[in-house]
């Protein structure tokens, strides 16, 4: 039986993973930081099937003897402080965890266990201003916010350890991806959950940023079954994942309000500045073609049926 | 009268940078950690300040910088050893990246008007796909030390766009001088060839000598820093000489102004060479040419000849 350790396990990404690792029978062990505050509603309904162990990496020794307990053959690494807004105001520890992290992990992985394969999810923000559109595995970075700064640190000490201690050490960069479990702080739950609200009546607005933003938005329970795939292949390789389409914040919008049945949307959105992003990235758009080809890897699951999973949840939920 | 504070002012950039703004005018302010080496700033105690803080102490950095209130801050602290950077991975990462995030949140927060200069290093290129490289080609770092340094680099970037502050990074190819420290090859090899001279030592133990570098003299490339401060808009240059030389031709040059044929001395050693060499780290400095007027004004064989003479001057004593 294989074993494999996921940081990150309460979150979105880490939830999604845990279930598909289930469901090919590994034994699934999640790093969790001790909080007042417990944050395991995402894993709640696989909390018998799995194995937790507290640690942090913020704390390198806490890595180390995760590592040696849950003796993993594989381990994704998907914690992070990834909330781009919130890395401007905190980009120092931003930089801890999302790009520091990455470091301590790959030394406790180099100490304890050099045979492990080592999943890093990078990210599309690294692309930030982009230099050319669709992106691929071969486009420039230009992160534009500490969040993508740390995200590409992470992404190149990976490969830097990769090269010199020839460990099988891989990143995603992964395009958006949503589902009824990101966090309510995201532009797509926001919407979904906004959407339903008003048509409850229970709210009246939905304040948004740029409509005009667009983005590669994909579903997270898809991407998580690439990260397994990465780790499947005989070398050690980076991967672009998304969905090869890009949609604005508008037409996310409108398709929410089309899920409840309201068709007048405009009545109830307003835009402010406040949510306008200081620099914001454009026309993020990933190329997923090597991902198709190698990994044999291909989104199932469409923005239409993504929108519509997201707004019927939360519908569940709020009703 | 305009105020500067360097941070890593006992180095060897920060040393000579501060002899440049005295020389200019400035009210000099250094920070550096306790315990450091004081050579390279002994002749200018007079003259500057020197505050103890260091970059992993964000108390310590705000501290520094509401006493000097500094109109231009000038970041040339860093770990900057590449092979030590494979031992201590996350300390180089505190120092060389979330220190330079502390200092623009400090200045972002508390000295909006202060200018900031970071001192990025070409081996965030690593292997490059072009050579020469400009301030467009794509960085690919290959150490710790590299990927830490383009941390930085990207964040300087960020902070400018985002929030308006007058940060701006010069990408430095390798330079050297009389206060290189001496586990840099240059330094090693005008020290080494001097202890040989003086019957000290024997052989001279080396790495690849094939391997070729674009090396240039430090006092010009803080030259280059100042320059950058005194542009209207913040902006990056590559600062380099745009010329190779080899390890070899550091030894040919060395060994020769001592009057010695470097070939009875230098042995090559494994172990010296480094893991993951760099190819072909070559500066295009024609944007620094163009928009700062800067180019180098002493040349490869002067700066090695004033290296192995300075040498030559201390060791006899």
């Amino acid at each position: 039986m294989k074993r494999a350790l996921i940081t990150g396990i309460t979150g979105q990404d880490g939830s999604y993973l845990a279930e598909h690792l289930l469901s090919l029978n590994y034994r699934v062990f999640g790093l969790v930081r001790r909080s007042s505050t417990d944050g395991l509603e995402r894993i709640f309904h696989i909390l018998k099937n799995i194995e937790l162990v507290e640690g942090d990496l913020l704390d390198q020794h806490s890595l180390v003897r995760a590592l040696e307990k849950a003796k993993p053959d594989e381990i994704y690494n998907l914690a992070a402080q990834s909330f781009v807004p919130a890395s401007f105001s905190q980009p120092i520890y931003t930089g801890e965890v999302t790009a520091l992290g990455v470091t301590r992990m790959l030394e406790a992985i180099k100490s304890v266990c050099p045979k492990v394969k080592f999943y890093q999810a990078s990210s599309s923000e690294m692309f930030g201003r982009v230099r050319e559109s669709p992106q691929s595995e071969k486009t420039p970075f230009y992160p534009r916010s500490p969040y993508g700064v740390a995200k590409l640190y992470g992404h190149w000490i990976t490969i830097n350890y990769r090269e010199a201690y020839n460990l099988f050490a891989v990143s995603g960069i992964l395009f958006n991806h949503e589902s009824p479990r990101r966090g309510q702080e995201f532009v797509t739950r926001k919407i979904s959950l906004a959407v339903v609200r008003i048509k409850l009546g229970k709210q009246k607005k939905l304040v948004l940023g740029n409509l005009d933003a667009r983005r590669d938005w994909g579903f997270a329970g898809d991407y998580v079954k690439a990260m397994h795939l990465m780790l499947q292949q005989n070398s050690p390789e980076d991967y672009v994942i998304g969905t090869g389409e890009s949609h604005s914040v508008r037409d996310f919008v409108t398709n929410a309000f089309t899920v409840v049945g309201i068709k007048d949307w405009q009545r109830y959105v307003k835009t402010s500045k406040e949510f306008l992003r200081p620099s914001e990235v454009q026309r993020l758009i990933a190329d997923p073609g090597r991902a198709r080809k190698i990994l044999g890897w291909k989104p199932e699951t469409s923005f239409k049926e993504l929108v519509k999973m997201m707004v019927e949840t939360d519908l569940e939920r709020e009703k | 009268m305009k105020t500067a504070l360097i941070v890593g002012i006992a180095g060897q950039d920060g040393s000579y940078l501060a002899e440049l703004l005295l020389q200019k005018g400035y009210h000099v302010f250094g920070l550096l950690r306790e315990k450091e080496r004081l050579e390279n700033i002994e002749h200018l105690k007079k003259k500057i300040k020197l505050i103890y803080g260091d970059l992993r102490d964000k108390k310590s950095l705000e501290k520094a910088v509401l006493k000097v209130k500094p109109s231009e801050l000038y970041n040339l602290a860093a770990i900057s050893f590449i092979p030590a950077s494979w031992k201590n991975p996350t300390l180089i990462c505190d120092v060389n990246a979330l220190g330079v995030s502390r200092l623009l949140e400090i200045i972002r927060d508390r000295s909006p008007k202060t200018k900031f200069f970071q001192a990025s290093s070409a081996q965030m290129f690593g292997k490059p796909k072009e050579c020469p490289q400009s301030e467009k080609t794509n960085f690919s770092p290959l150490n710790p030390y590299a990927s830490s340094k383009l941390f930085a680099h990207f964040l300087v970037q960020s902070f400018r766009e985002k929030y308006g502050v007058f940060s701006c990074s010069a990408i430095f190819y390798n330079h050297e001088s009389e206060r290189r420290p001496p586990e840099f090859v240059t330094r090693k090899i005008t020290q080494g060839a001097v202890k040989i001279k003086l019957g000290l030592e024997k052989k001279l133990e080396l790495g690849n000598l094939e391997s070729r570098r674009d090396w240039g003299y430090a006092p010009d490339y803080v030259r280059a820093a100042w320059l950058m401060m005194q542009q209207n808009k913040p902006d990056d240059f590559v600062i380099a000489t745009g010329k190779l030389h080899s390890v070899k031709d550091v030894c040919k040059i060395a060994f020769t102004t001592l009057g010695l044929n470097y070939k009875n001395y230098v042995v090559v050693k494994k172990e010296f060479i480094r893991k993951e060499e760099p190819v072909k780290l070559l500066g295009s400095v024609v944007k620094a040419k163009k928009i700062l007027n800067w180019k180098p004004r002493i040349s490869f064989e002067e700066m090695i000849k004033k290296m192995a003479l300075y040498d030559l001057e201390v060791l006899k004593k």
